[in-house]
């Protein structure tokens, strides 16, 4: 989930919802997706979104209620997907299946080979959603109308990309690595209640002098979610190492260590790979009913733990603002 | 600089008209007369309002902003007597405006008006139907509708040439029709918007019963709605966005 440390780096204030209305937000879906899991499963009766036969889809009633609160804000989510296949069609989810079984052949490949970084991403991609809560996500999003892109590799790098096109006011994950794949402006804690977190990043690299380059090597030095990092250097450390070295390389000469795949670390945050093959339809119009019966009919979901969420879902989106005509 | 006088029912009636939208606005202060635009924090209702110098007993202005707490106002311009007047003057130094109400002294600490919500651009919207009828007559129809619903229709019919009005509850429903005859005057053009009672019923407030109301309407589209006040020296303009139904 990136690395904490980043936060005593970072140039962060809270920022209240109000302020945001209008704006599109490219969500890491996964990590978005992770958030609600994990509150949904420790919170609610496993019985009320546990099916029949034992499939789990908490995710269904995460979505329900997180989406619910982008859409009371007037925030237009867009949700960024990690590696996968285009588009929900029946036979492309047998792709993502065939996919998924070659992810986690690369990933027995790479835990052979001890290959740090190959682990790292590919777990990221294979263990933290199930089969079902990646496909029924993907289907109850489509009813509702919410735009789904399918990143490449990492949904948070593809976020950012879109970011920095112009094609989303923000990047919505909780991971301070967003930073690092240069996502202009972050907005955290959209899965919390109150209200969220701005992460500038030229903020940031104006306060510490610092170019998108050697805050990628900082962080590097710190440790990434694909690498450990140095023990016993913090963000102070590493600050100072890179202002007064100039580069992770000489940095790490002259503290006599080493980091093992720096550089093909620094690339994935340098050079992500990432799409312009994408479309956007930023205009919403859900099918709630139709969403509710897929959730509580076909799912079986608790009726009570989605009804909050679809009236409020149902009494905002209808909503438009002024801005749509000006 | 800015001093003026202004008998206190024509102030109220424009801060009125802009606070059931803001807490807060900024004021404009022209050599001709002030001017408030303002939107609400969800950007769904917007104020556009102008009072000419002629609506002032005096007035003096030289192109100044201020910004100003609207509620702390109000109740300001409330203590005047009926048909009283109250006399404003903005202390450049201190940033304070000095308000005189029948001997009564207050002076009014002004916000920033750089941290007030930012100033909507109007939608430029060429809307196709035309409704002019008296502020009574929206009164009794939004009146109507939050009765039965939360939200209100309100559409042109071309054929019959009639606008109405309607709200349907989870049990009960509300139609109002207003032909030619009822109506000051009718533009007949294809219409049919939905909107938030929350927000009609706050405009309404505003809306004096005597007051000629034109309501600019369109298909799924924001409605203007616009009349006068203090004798045709206040203008006001209200925009709001359409509901739109989601299946």
């Amino acid at each position: 989930m990136g690395n904490a440390a980043l936060r005593e780096i970072a140039v962060i204030e809270e920022v209240p919802f109000e302020d945001l209305g209008g704006s599109v937000v490219a969500v890491d879906a996964h990590n978005w997706l992770y958030r609600y899991l994990t509150t949904t499963v420790k919170w609610t009766a496993s019985e009320t979104y546990t099916t029949a036969d034992g499939t789990e889809v908490a995710n269904l009633i995460g979505i329900v209620s997180g989406l619910a609160k982008f859409f009371e804000h007037d925030l237009t989510p867009v949700m960024v997907f990690d590696g996968g296949p285009s588009e929900l069609k029946a036979d492309e989810i047998e792709s993502r299946r065939e996919q998924r079984a070659t992810y986690e052949e690369q990933l027995e490949t790479a835990r052979e080979e001890g290959d740090a970084v190959a682990i790292a991403q590919l777990e990221s991609r294979t263990q933290r959603l199930t089969e079902t809560i990646q496909t029924t996500s993907r289907e109850l999003l489509a009813l509702l109308d919410v735009p789904v892109v399918e990143a490449p590799a990492e949904g948070e790098a593809q976020a950012a990309h879109m970011a920095r096109r112009g094609d989303a006011d923000y990047v919505g994950s909780e991971d301070y690595d967003a930073l690092l794949f240069g996502a202009p402006e972050t907005l955290r804690q959209l899965t919390s209640s109150g209200n969220p977190e701005r992460m500038s990043l030229e903020a940031t690299l104006e306060k510490h002098g610092l170019t998108l380059e050697g805050l990628i090597d900082a962080a590097i030095m710190i440790g990434t979610d694909f690498n450990p990092g140095i023990s016993g250097v913090g963000p102070k450390t590493a600050l100072k190492a890179i202002a007064e070295h100039g580069d992770l390389w000489s940095a790490l000469e002259a503290r006599g260590e080493h980091v093992e795949h720096g550089d093909r670390v620094r690339e994935l945050f340098r050079n992500p790979t990432v799409t312009d093959e994408y479309e956007v339809d930023t205009l919403i119009d859900p099918d709630i009913a139709a969403a509710r019966a897929y959730v509580v009919d076909e799912w079986g979901v608790d009726e009570g733990e989605v009804a909050r969420g679809f009236e409020r879902i149902e009494a905002s989106v209808v909503q438009t603002g002024l801005d749509r005509w000006s | 600089m800015f001093k003026a006088i202004v008998s206190a029912e024509t102030l109220s009636s424009a801060l009125d008209s802009v606070s059931v939208l803001v807490d807060e606005c900024k004021i404009h202060l022209e050599e001709d007369g002030f001017t408030i635009r303002a939107v609400d924090p969800a950007n769904v209702g917007m104020v556009d309002l102008s009072l000419d110098a002629a609506a002032f007993e005096s007035y003096e202005a030289d192109g100044g902003l201020i910004g100003v707490d609207l509620s702390r106002l109000e109740d300001i311009a409330g203590m005047a007597e009926s048909g009283g007047l109250v006399q404003l003057e903005l202390d450049e130094e201190t940033r304070k405006l000095h308000i005189q109400i029948d001997g009564l002294e207050y002076t009014l600490a002004l916000i920033d008006p750089d941290s007030i919500r930012q100033e909507p651009d109007i939608p430029d919207l060429d809307l196709p139907a035309s409704v002019v009828l008296e502020g009574k007559d929206i009164n009794r129809s939004v009146k109507a509708a939050d009765m039965v619903s939360d939200h209100i229709a309100l559409g042109v019919d071309e054929g019959e040439e009639f606008f109405y009005v309607d709200a349907e509850g989870d049990t009960d429903d509300v139609h109002l029709e207003l032909t030619t005859t009822e109506l000051i005057d009718l533009q007949l053009g294809p219409a049919h918007s939905l909107f938030s009672l929350d927000y009609l019923k706050d405009m309404n407030k505003a809306i004096p019963a005597a007051a000629e109301v034109t309501l600019e309407l369109g298909e799924e589209f924001p409605i203007k709605i616009h009349y006068g006040f203090a004798e045709g020296q206040g203008q006001v303009t209200y925009m709001l966005a359409p509901r739109i139904q989601s299946d």
